[in-house]
């Protein structure tokens, strides 16, 4: 099903963005961690004993207090959504329909080999680059907080929050690959690759601020992945995390379908 | 037996762009030359063969093969040469063929040297800085190095010096010699003149004629008997103008060019990629 040759050659092609975000992830990740007070969230949580309604429209609540929940809110809201998000997006696109708009597919596709393989091929190429990088952050995330803080990290929380994590990464890669697998064009191929990933962030941003916006929530996949939720153990969150996965496995075979049906003017 | 066979193929693009109900095959060990001017249907046709392109009505089969539903079958015993050929970014042409080789998963004992070398190609270079013509020769060892039986080659000679040209030639008689199948497109007369047996002239995605490059020759040829004022001077313009001496009648024939044919069949309308003027 899978070509090996194809696989090395893309997966060379992947190694600097992943290096890049990698590298940005890094520095990020360990500022930010580094950054925790248990002191300081103490003394917050007492605030919040004291006058809850007050520290609640600051947007502080009780359980944000502990390490877990201070990652949760200062990188699973923006930089560890946006930068993979970004990734799956360039290399979405770079995959397939790059490769069609320029006609170097017909040095692939004069051969051998099943356009299904094709597509699996490059479809492994995109998951596999997901999934190094949320490895790797994760890595970074933890030997972080276990150096700085040992003991303080709620471990099965912190994996099961991180495989919500690449699931929702996994969904994202799925409207990238699929966009990139329908159009031959890259200017459309990334209008909708980039365009629905960003739109939907920016429905989730909107919905996060509360009000009457907080209705936007039902408009968008992101919700769908609800850290909060992820590690005070809700039900709802873990079928969240399932959904998307599903939602993946879906968008992903049916862009290899497509590719399998399609004309190839090239 | 025909190996390479379109059977009423159609692909309306509208504005009377594409292919019309075209049917031609190509036999085992024959040289096919597909002849038009640009845009009137070659590399169309060819995509249809190569499987990159489902035929809204009709069928092309290769050794019996669907080209659409069997196309990875197919595609084994293909070597391909595209009309425009689009490379990947950031290889050296060394990269290229070794990935290729890998990829088609044909193993190292190939002819990609012997190609190199017969196209005096150093393929050491990125291929983005290469020349036209050094692409082209880089797209041809690609498509002869896993020694296919069948070769489809949309103008294969686009960017080649006149020497590299005529190596061409050659490779492509070699071929023909060893029972290769070849189809070859191309808007240039001589080259199809100098390869092929059987020649089939397309315009405005219809096939015109279908023949062998000998009748066409021989339907448009003339003679002329003229008769001079001694056996003397008639021997002489016998010599010089290549005809047959009888007493004081000479006769010679004229071949027209295939160059002349072809404008034969697209007589007043020389502009045919522009359309209607």
């Amino acid at each position: 099903m899978m070509n090996m040759a194809l696989y090395k050659r893309e997966m060379r092609g992947s190694a600097k963005l992943l290096m890049i975000f990698g590298a940005i992830i890094t520095m990020y990740v360990s500022i930010i961690i580094y950054m925790y007070d248990p002191q300081m969230m103490k003394m917050l949580d007492s605030f919040s004993e004291a006058m809850p309604e007050l520290m609640a429209s600051v947007g502080m609540k009780t359980n944000a207090g502990d390490l877990l929940g201070f990652m949760v809110s200062y990188l699973y809201g923006f930089i560890l959504l946006i930068f993979p998000m970004l990734f799956c997006i360039l290399r979405g696109n770079a995959l397939i329909a790059k490769y069609v708009e320029k006609g170097s597919m017909a040095l692939l596709v004069a051969a051998p080999v099943k356009r299904r393989a094709i597509a699996f091929t490059q479809m492994k190429v995109l998951v596999s680059g997901i999934f190094l990088l949320i490895f790797y952050s994760t890595m970074v995330e933890f030997l972080c907080a276990e150096s700085g803080f040992p003991g303080e990290l709620d471990k099965t929380a912190f994996f099961v929050l991180n495989g919500g994590l690449l699931c929702l990464h996994l969904f994202i890669g799925g409207i990238c690959f699929l966009s990139s697998c329908i159009f031959s064009d890259t200017k459309y191929s990334v209008a909708l690759g980039a365009g629905i990933p960003a739109f939907l962030y920016v429905l989730q941003m909107l919905a996060n601020v509360g009000g009457n916006a907080e209705k936007a929530k039902y408009f968008t996949f992101f919700t769908l992945f609800h850290p909060e939720g992820i590690i005070a153990g809700e039900n709802s969150a873990i079928l969240g995390i399932l959904i998307l996965f599903a939602g993946a496995v879906v968008l992903y075979t049916l862009g290899i379908i497509i590719f399998e049906r399609k004309d190839l003017h090239i | 037996m025909s190996v390479i066979k379109i059977e009423n193929l159609v692909r309306n693009y509208g504005d009377g762009k594409g292919v019309f109900d075209i049917s031609f095959h190509v036999n085992r060990g024959e040289a096919f030359g597909f002849l038009g001017p640009n845009g009137a249907g070659k590399t169309t046709t060819i995509r249809h063969l190569m499987g990159f392109l489902k035929p809204q009505s009709g069928k092309c089969t290769i050794d019996g093969l669907d080209c659409w539903s069997e196309r990875e079958k197919v595609q084994a015993r293909l070597g391909y040469i595209p009309g425009e050929i689009s490379f990947f970014d950031h290889m050296s042409g060394t990269e290229f063929l070794k990935f290729l080789a890998e990829y088609r998963k044909i193993g190292t004992q190939n002819r990609k040297e012997e190609l190199l070398e017969r196209f005096e190609l150093n393929p050491k270079g990125k291929i983005k800085k290469m020349s036209k013509g050094m692409k082209q020769k880089l797209g041809i060892v690609a498509a002869f190095m896993h020694d296919p039986d069948i070769l489809i080659l949309d103008e294969p000679t686009s960017g080649l010096d006149p020497l590299m040209q005529s190596r061409f030639v050659h490779l492509v008689a070699e071929e023909k010699e060893h029972g290769k199948t070849i189809l070859m497109s191309s808007h240039m007369f001589e080259e199809v003149e100098r390869t092929c047996d059987r020649i089939g002239i397309i315009r405005k995605g219809r096939m015109i004629a279908v023949d062998s490059a000998q009748t066409l020759h021989e339907r448009h040829t003339r003679s002329y008997t003229v008769t001079l004022e001694s056996q003397g001077t008639a021997k002489a313009f016998a010599k010089d103008f290549g005809g047959i001496c009888k007493g004081s009648q000479v006769t010679v024939t004229t071949k027209q060019s295939l160059e002349e044919i072809f404008m034969n069949y697209y007589g007043g309308e020389k502009n045919d990629e522009h359309g209607i003027i």
